[in-house]
C-alpha cells in the first residue's frame, strides 16, 4: 500500500473532510498561505479560500472562542494550536465552554470542535515547545483526548474527530510528523474511545501512546529473544478510556507497565494505575509500573532533556523491573 | 422601526416586568428557595429592554451574569426562565443551569456564563457563522465595566474588527465591578469604550437609563452589522441599585449615591413621565404595572410547584455522543 508521512496523512484527512462537508473550516496561526508550521494544512487555503482557512493573530483564547461559537451553530471548526504548550492560553474556552456547554444547557448546544496541537520533546525546543499536557485535559469531563501513533491512525482518528459531536483535543507528537506508514487513499474513520492491541502477548501488558508506542514495540522485539512476550496496547483515545481492552489484557498477563512522556506525578499512567488498582487488584502479580518523565520542566540542554524524558532504555528497564518483581 | 407610543408602552411593560421579576427573585433567594449567587439588574432595565427590542429571535444573544431581563425578553417561556433560576427540572436547562447559565437556543439565547468575558470570545464564533453562511443575523454580547479588563475581550475585539463580523459589544457600565470603580482599576481616555477606536471599531456612549436612547444606539449598531460594516461597541451608562449579589450590603458605596440615582434617574419613572407627556393615561400605565406583577407571580407559582431534577440527571449530557467503549451512565 501507499506510504505517507504522519503529517501528510493528517493533511489528507483535512482535505477529504473539507471536500465532504462545507461546514468544516480551519483556523490557526499561519495555517493558510504557509500551510501550517508542520505542513499539516498545506494546500487548503489555495483550494478553499480564506473563509474556510483563517490565518489568525496570536489570540488563542479568541481562536477557541470563535471555534466554540461557530460549533454552537453547527459548523465544524478545526483549530490548530501551533504547540501544545499554548493550550494554557485556550484553557478558559476549553474548560468552561467546550466541555460544559452541552451539559449545563441540558443538551441544547454541542461544541464539535477539534483542537489539533503538536506536543512532545525531542526537538531541543525546551520549556515552552516540548510539553506533554495531556493529563491537564484529562480532568475535564466532556473533553475527548485523542493521541495517534501512526500515519494510518492519524488520518482515521482525525476524520472521526472532525465528525464527532464532542469537543476533541487531538495531540500530534512532533517527533512523529516525519515518520511514514501505510495509509489508504479513501477516507475512513477509526473508532474513538477504543484502544488498539498493537502486538499480542502473554507476559506483560505495556500501555504506550504516541512516541512511546514505538519504544514499546521495539522492547517487545528485543525481549522476544529472551522468550518474554509483551502485549502492547495503544490507547489511541486517552479520555474516555477503553477500560475493557486494558482489563482483558491485564487479566491475561497479570503485569502492567504504562509508558508516557509527561511528568510522572498526576500523569496519564497514574490514572491507569489507579483504575487497575481499583478494579483489577487480585489479578496483579506485580505493582503497576509507570515509566514517565522526571517531575521536571523539559530542559534546554540536549543532555538534560534526554535525561528528563523517558526513552527506549527506560521503557525496556521498566518492563524488566516488572518481570523481575 | 421608529418608536411609536405603542412600542414605548410595550417597553414600559417589559421594564416593569424585569423589575418585578428581580424583586421576586431577590425575595425567594433570601428565603432560601433559590440556590446559589443571584445578580440583580434593578436600575438597569432600560439597557436590557432597549437592546432586546432591536434584536429578533434569529439574532444570537450572549447575556452575562446580570441578565435575567435578556432571558425574559428573548422570546422564551418566561415561567421556564424562573423555574431554571429555582433549579427546577421544568426550567429551560432542566435545572442544570441556574441564574448564571441559562440558554434557550430556539430563540437565539446562546447562554450566559459565569466566567466574566468568556462569552466575548465565544460570540465571535456565532458572528463568524453568520458571515460564513451569508446570513443577516447579528450577535450581541453583554459585558460589564469590570469585565473590560479581560484579555478575551481584547482578543475578540481585535479579531472581530479584522474579520468584520456582525457582532455588537454591549458594555453595561453600572459604575462598579463588585466594589471596584472602573477608574480605580483600569486605564482609559475618557470612556472605557474609547478603547474600541484602537481596534478601528465604532463606539458610542449612551445614557443607559433612557430606553429610547439605548434603542436608537443599538439600532445604529445593528444596522451597521447587518450591512456588513462589522462590529461596534455601545457603552450604556447606568447604575445597579442593589449590591453585587442578592444579599450584598454594598457598604463600599458613598453616602447618598444610590438615592440620587433612584430619585433622579430611575429608568422606569423616566419613561413613565415621557408617556404621560404624550397623553397616555396614568390608569393605563398603572394597569401595565399590575399586569407585570401578575405575570411574575404566575412564574413564581410555576417554579415553586415544579419538581427538582432526578439523580440520574447528574451524568446526563456530559458527552453529546457516546462512544462504543462507554458503559451506561458514564
Ligand atoms: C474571569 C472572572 N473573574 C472574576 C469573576 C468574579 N466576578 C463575578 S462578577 C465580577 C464583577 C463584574 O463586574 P462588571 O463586569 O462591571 O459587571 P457587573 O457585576 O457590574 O454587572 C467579578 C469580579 C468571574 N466570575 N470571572
Ligand atoms: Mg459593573
Amino acid at each position: 500500500m501507499r506510504q505517507l508521512k504522519f503529517s501528510q496523512a493528517l493533511n489528507e484527512a483535512l482535505h477529504q473532510e473539507m471536500e465532504r462537508d462545507e461546514d468544516v473550516f480551519v483556523l490557526g496561526q499561519d495555517v493558510g498561505k504557509m500551510g501550517g508550521d508542520f505542513g499539516v494544512t498545506k494546500g487548503l487555503w489555495k483550494k478553499y479560500g480564506e473563509k474556510r482557512v483563517i490565518d489568525t493573530p496570536l489570540s488563542e483564547a479568541a481562536m477557541l472562542g470563535l471555534s466554540n461559537g461557530a460549533a454552537f451553530t453547527g459548523l465544524r471548526p478545526v483549530v490548530e494550536i501551533m504547540f501544545a504548550d499554548f493550550i494554557t492560553e485556550c484553557f478558559d474556552q476549553i474548560v468552561n465552554n467546550s466541555a460544559k456547554a452541552h451539559y449545563m444547557f441540558a443538551g441544547q448546544l454541542t461544541a464539535p470542535i477539534v483542537l489539533r496541537t503538536a506536543n512532545g520533546g525531542g526537538f531541543r525546543a525546551a520549556y515552552h515547545h516540548s510539553q506533554n499536557p495531556e493529563a491537564w485535559l484529562m480532568n475535564i469531563p466532556g473533553i475527548t483526548v485523542v493521541a495517534p501513533s501512526t500515519p494510518y491512525e492519524a488520518k482515521g482518528l482525525l476524520t472521526a474527530s472532525i465528525r464527532s459531536e464532542n469537543p476533541i483535543v487531538f495531540f500530534e507528537h512532533k517527533m512523529l510528523y516525519s515518520t511514514s506508514g501505510e495509509v489508504p487513499e479513501e477516507n475512513y474513520e477509526l473508532p474513538l474511545g477504543k484502544a488498539k492491541v498493537k502486538k499480542e502477548g502473554t507476559d506483560v501488558t505495556v500501555i504506550a501512546s504516541m512516541k512511546m508506542c514505538e519504544y514499546a514495540l521495539k522492547a517487545a522485539k528485543e525481549l522476544e529473544k529472551e522468550e518474554i512476550s509483551l502485549e502492547v496496547i495503544d490507547p489511541r483515545t486517552l479520555v474516555p478510556f477503553d477500560k475493557e481492552t486494558i482489563f482483558d489484557s491485564v487479566a491475561k498477563t497479570n503485569r502492567l507497565v504504562v509508558a508516557y512522556e509527561a511528568p510522572k506525578t498526576g500523569g496519564y499512567g497514574a490514572e491507569i494505575a489507579g483504575l487497575v488498582n481499583d478494579e483489577m487488584f487480585e489479578f496483579l502479580k506485580a505493582p503497576v509500573k509507570r515509566v514517565a518523565s522526571l517531575d521536571s520542566p523539559v530542559a534546554f540542554s540536549p543532555k538534560l532533556e534526554d535525561h528528563i524524558l523517558p526513552g527506549y532504555e527506560e521503557v525496556l528497564n521498566g518492563i524488566k523491573e516488572v518481570i523481575d518483581y | 422601526m421608529g418608536l411609536n407610543v405603542d412600542k414605548l408602552k410595550q417597553m414600559y411593560y417589559h421594564m416593569n416586568l424585569i423589575r418585578r421579576f428581580e424583586e421576586k427573585v431577590d425575595e425567594h433567594s433570601k428565603k432560601g428557595d433559590i440556590p446559589g449567587f443571584i445578580h440583580l439588574s434593578i436600575g438597569q432595565e432600560a439597557c436590557q429592554t432597549g437592546v432586546m427590542h432591536v434584536l429578533t429571535e434569529n439574532d444570537y444573544k450572549f447575556p452575562d451574569h446580570r441578565s435575567h431581563g435578556i432571558c425574559l425578553l428573548s422570546g422564551s417561556s418566561k415561567e421556564k426562565v424562573m423555574a431554571e433560576i429555582f433549579a427546577k427540572k421544568t426550567g429551560l436547562c432542566e435545572g442544570k443551569g441556574g441564574s448564571m447559565h441559562i440558554a434557550d437556543v430556539e430563540v437565539g439565547n446562546m447562554g450566559n456564563n459565569a466566567i466574566e468575558g468568556s462569552i466575548t470570545a465565544t460570540s465571535l464564533g456565532t458572528a463568524y457563522a453568520s458571515k460564513y453562511r451569508d446570513e443577516d443575523n447579528v450577535t450581541a454580547v453583554f459585558i460589564g465595566d469590570g469585565t473590560c479588563g479581560r484579555g478575551e475581550l481584547h482578543e475578540s475585539m481585535n479579531m472581530a474588527a479584522n474579520l468584520k463580523v456582525p457582532l455588537i459589544y454591549i458594555l453595561v457600565n453600572n459604575g462598579y465591578a463588585i466594589s471596584t470603580r472602573a477608574e480605580e482599576a483600569h486605564s482609559f481616555p475618557e470612556h472605557l469604550s474609547d478603547r474600541a477606536a484602537g481596534y478601528d471599531m465604532p463606539s458610542e456612549v449612551v445614557d443607559g437609563n433612557d430606553v429610547k436612547k439605548v434603542y436608537n444606539a443599538m439600532e445604529r449598531a445593528v444596522n451597521r452589522a447587518r450591512n456588513g460594516e462589522g462590529p461596534s461597541m455601545i457603552e450604556l451608562l447606568t447604575y445597579r441599585w442593589q449590591g453585587h449579589f442578592s444579599g450584598d450590603p454594598a457598604s463600599y458605596r458613598p453616602g447618598n449615591e444610590v438615592e440620587k440615582w433612584k430619585e433622579e434617574k430611575c429608568p422606569i419613572k423616566n419613561l413613565r413621565s415621557k408617556l404621560e407627556n404624550k397623553g397616555v393615561q396614568a390608569g393605563t400605565l398603572d394597569k401595565l404595572e399590575e399586569d407585570a406583577l401578575k405575570e411574575v407571580e404566575e412564574m413564581v407559582e410555576f417554579a415553586l410547584n415544579s419538581p427538582e431534577p432526578d439523580l440520574e440527571d447528574a451524568t446526563k449530557y456530559i458527552y453529546a455522543e457516546k462512544y462504543e467503549s462507554m458503559k451506561e451512565g458514564e
